[in-house]
């Protein structure tokens, strides 16, 4: 049963983020899943010290609060220091995390927090922490993401027709009076909760993997963005289970070993397409 | 100030390391992030950074000690094959670099992190220690990976020198570059074993995410001051070294700091203060040169358009409502370009209204005149209509100088004392007459 949670809370980070990592994908923004996943943790350490508990929603309040803050960093960095864009996000994650780090070192004594269970999260412990609801008892991780997953099939589904525009051909959106900056810091923000939320249970590495893996590997097999949707979430779905199976293998990292295994996916689709591509003049 | 005095002289052995350490690397961090700043190859540091964790841990698998020079080694190999992979995967097929290189880095990363938790619940006794690679833990450092770290200091300084023109060739021009000869391939292989090289010594010491933040930040802070290479190159690798001197500085200083993230935010803070402050290119000094062109032009329009008043002979006296015939003025805004204008001495004021002096005269009469001369060109070497003209040259008025408006009439075959005035009376009907 342990394992049917974790596979399913894998499952579950992967549906969502990768959603989200395909709108990132198609807006050459990839990088911004590992900028977050790093800026997000002063928030955090933040919320911690003030709240003076890990539980989730005044944490999950600073890193959606620092997520915002950082994308507006960027985007003034870029707009108005006028620097280029991939040096502008290096340089404000790689700024706030050494504030995060230097704050967790800081307080560490005082604290019931560090870098490592921030940052690798780790899917074992899900099934250990259970509540019922509906007479279900299923792991608090599972309920979180639970929310997490239909919230963003929410946010994807309802605004489909906006992001659609405004990923293909963000200018022709702004012509016909669309708010482009308004959609690209809802998915900002979104990906902000979507990094906090999952890296709390999963690590932050599976976040990034699975935010730009599946949506990568569905970008080589087709072009349609509902299409796309459905090879995530196959994807996502054997990740997980191959990463599990891998994990009890090796005696490893299980949030390690889905990163891994996800990639095995894309490289085989990769090769698949490169040959079958070949095959066809 | 005894700390400090005892700091600066080094005399605690255990510190002489870590900030000779971190300040060599800080400057060869710089230089090498440079290069890759210009190529737009930013983030690339920050994936080869990740991408050595599973190559630190295989080597330690493999030997078995925790010698620095095999996972040097190693790190570098596995380095090397995550900037091999980022290029295969952007080259055949359709993911563009950021996808690549967020690819690379994750699945990386991943298998690192797999293979730390193997070897922690595997082995027992002397693993300790493998997860700095991670963090960084600058107090850590043994005189050997001093030495490892001036070591390499030394080639990259060498492997810069030696190759510095056909580098700067490659990056500012590198069709250019390759028609004198020189492999692009080479070049590219080159940085990218600068760039190994100096993170693969860096992780250790200061961790995964400060070393990109290293090769990314000085030169962007550095970039605000000059345009040229060697200078950028001097000024990043000064940053570096300083932001690591005054991180090791204020981590012996406070207990409880550690010495990377420190380095990191005294480095942005530098970068911070570049983009507000620097002369030319700073976020200030945008602002008020931008501020002073719209006062200048706010004065040219109307030293201008008081000049063609009294060209069409309405008298020498103006104010408002007749400028604002031609040139409209809110209120506010009048009233400031006026009262630059008058103690600027271009107009004086008298009892009802305001009259030319004989400088604000001339002045306008200038502007006036590189309008018409811009019309004219436009008409007659551009081919554009009459309609069309004077619009372009509403603006080109402000920005032509002497130089240029002579070589224009030269170019139209008119003498310097070509009066538009008389010529242009022809094409453009005046609004008055008409």
């Amino acid at each position: 049963m342990d394992g049917f949670w974790i596979v399913l809370t894998g499952f579950l980070v992967a549906s969502s983020t990768g959603m989200l990592g395909n709108l990132l994908l198609l807006r050459k923004m990839s990088m911004m899943g590992d900028a977050l996943s790093h800026a997000v943790l002063p928030g955090i350490v933040i919320a911690y010290l003030i709240s003076g508990s890990r539980a989730s929603f005044p944490l999950l309040m600073g890193a959606i609060i620092m997520g915002l803050l950082t994308t507006f960093l960027i985007h003034f960095f870029s707009n108005k220091g006028k620097i280029q864009g991939d040096a502008a996000m290096g340089t404000v994650f790689t700024f706030l995390f050494a504030i995060g780090i230097i704050l967790v070192t800081k307080y560490a004594g005082q604290a019931d927090i560090d870098a490592d269970c921030v940052l690798h999260g780790e899917l074992a412990f899900v099934p250990l922490q259970k509540s019922s609801y509906l007479g279900i008892a299923a792991p608090d991780a599972v309920w979180t993401l639970l929310l997490l997953f239909t919230l963003i099939q929410l946010v994807f589904w309802v605004g489909y027709k906006g992001w659609l525009l405004t990923s293909f051909n963000s200018e022709y959106a702004a012509s016909i009076g669309i708010q482009t900056a308004l959609w690209h810091y809802s998915l900002m923000a979104a990906t902000s909760v979507a990094t906090v939320v999952s890296f709390e249970s999963v690590g932050a590495i599976l976040v990034i993997a699975f935010l730009v893996v599946p949506a990568a590997t569905a970008f080589l097999i087709t072009k349609d963005l509902k299409r796309m949707v459905m090879v995530i979430i196959v994807q996502g779905f054997l990740s997980s289970l191959g990463g599990y199976m891998l994990s009890n293998i090796l005696n490893a990292s299980i949030s390690g070993s889905m990163a891994v295994i996800s990639f095995v996916g894309f490289s085989i689709v990769f090769v698949v397409k490169k040959r079958g591509l070949k095959s066809i003049p | 100030m005894d700390l400090l005095l005892k700091y600066i002289i080094l005399e605690d052995p255990n510190v002489r390391f870590v900030v000779v350490a971190i300040i060599l690397l800080g400057a060869v961090s710089g230089i090498v992030g440079s290069f890759n700043f210009l190529r737009k190859k930013t983030l690339i540091g920050e994936t080869v950074a990740h991408s050595m964790l599973p190559g630190v841990l295989i080597a330690f698998l493999l030997s078995g000690v925790k010698s620095p020079i095999i996972m040097i080694l190693g790190a570098a190999l596995s380095g090397w094959m995550s900037i091999w992979l980022v290029d295969y995967i952007t080259h055949k097929s359709k993911i563009k670099s950021d996808s690549a290189l967020a690819i690379v880095l994750s699945s990386f990363f991943g298998l690192g992190i797999v293979l730390l938790t193997m070897i922690q619940s595997s082995f027992s006794g002397n693993q300790s220690g493998l997860d700095h690679y991670i963090f960084g833990n600058a107090a850590a450092m043994t005189p050997e990976d001093s030495t490892a770290f001036a070591a390499v200091c030394l080639i990259v300084f060498l492997l810069v020198a030696s190759s510095y023109l056909s580098i700067k060739a490659t990056i500012f021009n590198s069709d250019y570059a390759q028609s004198i000869g020189i492999s692009r391939r080479k070049i590219d292989v080159l940085i990218s074993i600068l760039t190994i090289l100096t993170i693969s010594v860096g992780i250790k010491a200061v961790g995964i995410i400060m070393m990109s933040a290293l090769l990314i930040i000085p030169p962007t802070a550095s970039r605000f001051w000059t345009d040229r290479l060697v200078p950028m190159l001097i000024i990043s690798g000064c940053f570096g070294a300083l932001g690591g001197w005054l991180g090791s500085f204020i981590s012996y200083y406070e207990t409880n700091m550690p010495t990377g993230p420190l380095t990191i935010v005294c480095v942005s803070l530098f970068a911070f203060v570049s983009m507000m402050f620097a002369p030319k290119k700073g976020i200030i000094y945008q602002r008020w040169n931008k501020l002073l062109l719209r006062r200048r032009i706010n004065e040219e329009n109307l030293l201008k358009a008081a000049v063609q008043n009294e060209v069409r002979g309405k008298g020498k006296l103006f104010d408002r409502a007749q400028i604002n015939k031609r040139q409209y003025f809110e209120q506010k805004l009048w009233n400031r370009t006026i009262n630059r204008l008058k103690n600027k001495g271009f107009v004086y004021k008298v009892h009802t209204g305001y009259t030319l002096s004989m400088t604000g005269r001339n002045y306008g009469a200038d502007i006036d005149r590189r309008h018409k001369i811009w019309e004219v060109y436009l008409q007659r070497r551009m081919q554009m209509s009459v309609h069309l003209v004077h619009d372009e040259a509403e603006t080109m008025e402000h920005f032509l100088t002497p130089e240029i408006e002579e070589e224009i009439l030269g170019e139209l075959g008119l003498c310097s004392r070509f009066n538009p005035l008389l010529e242009i009376h022809e094409i453009i009907p005046d609004p008055d007459i008409a």
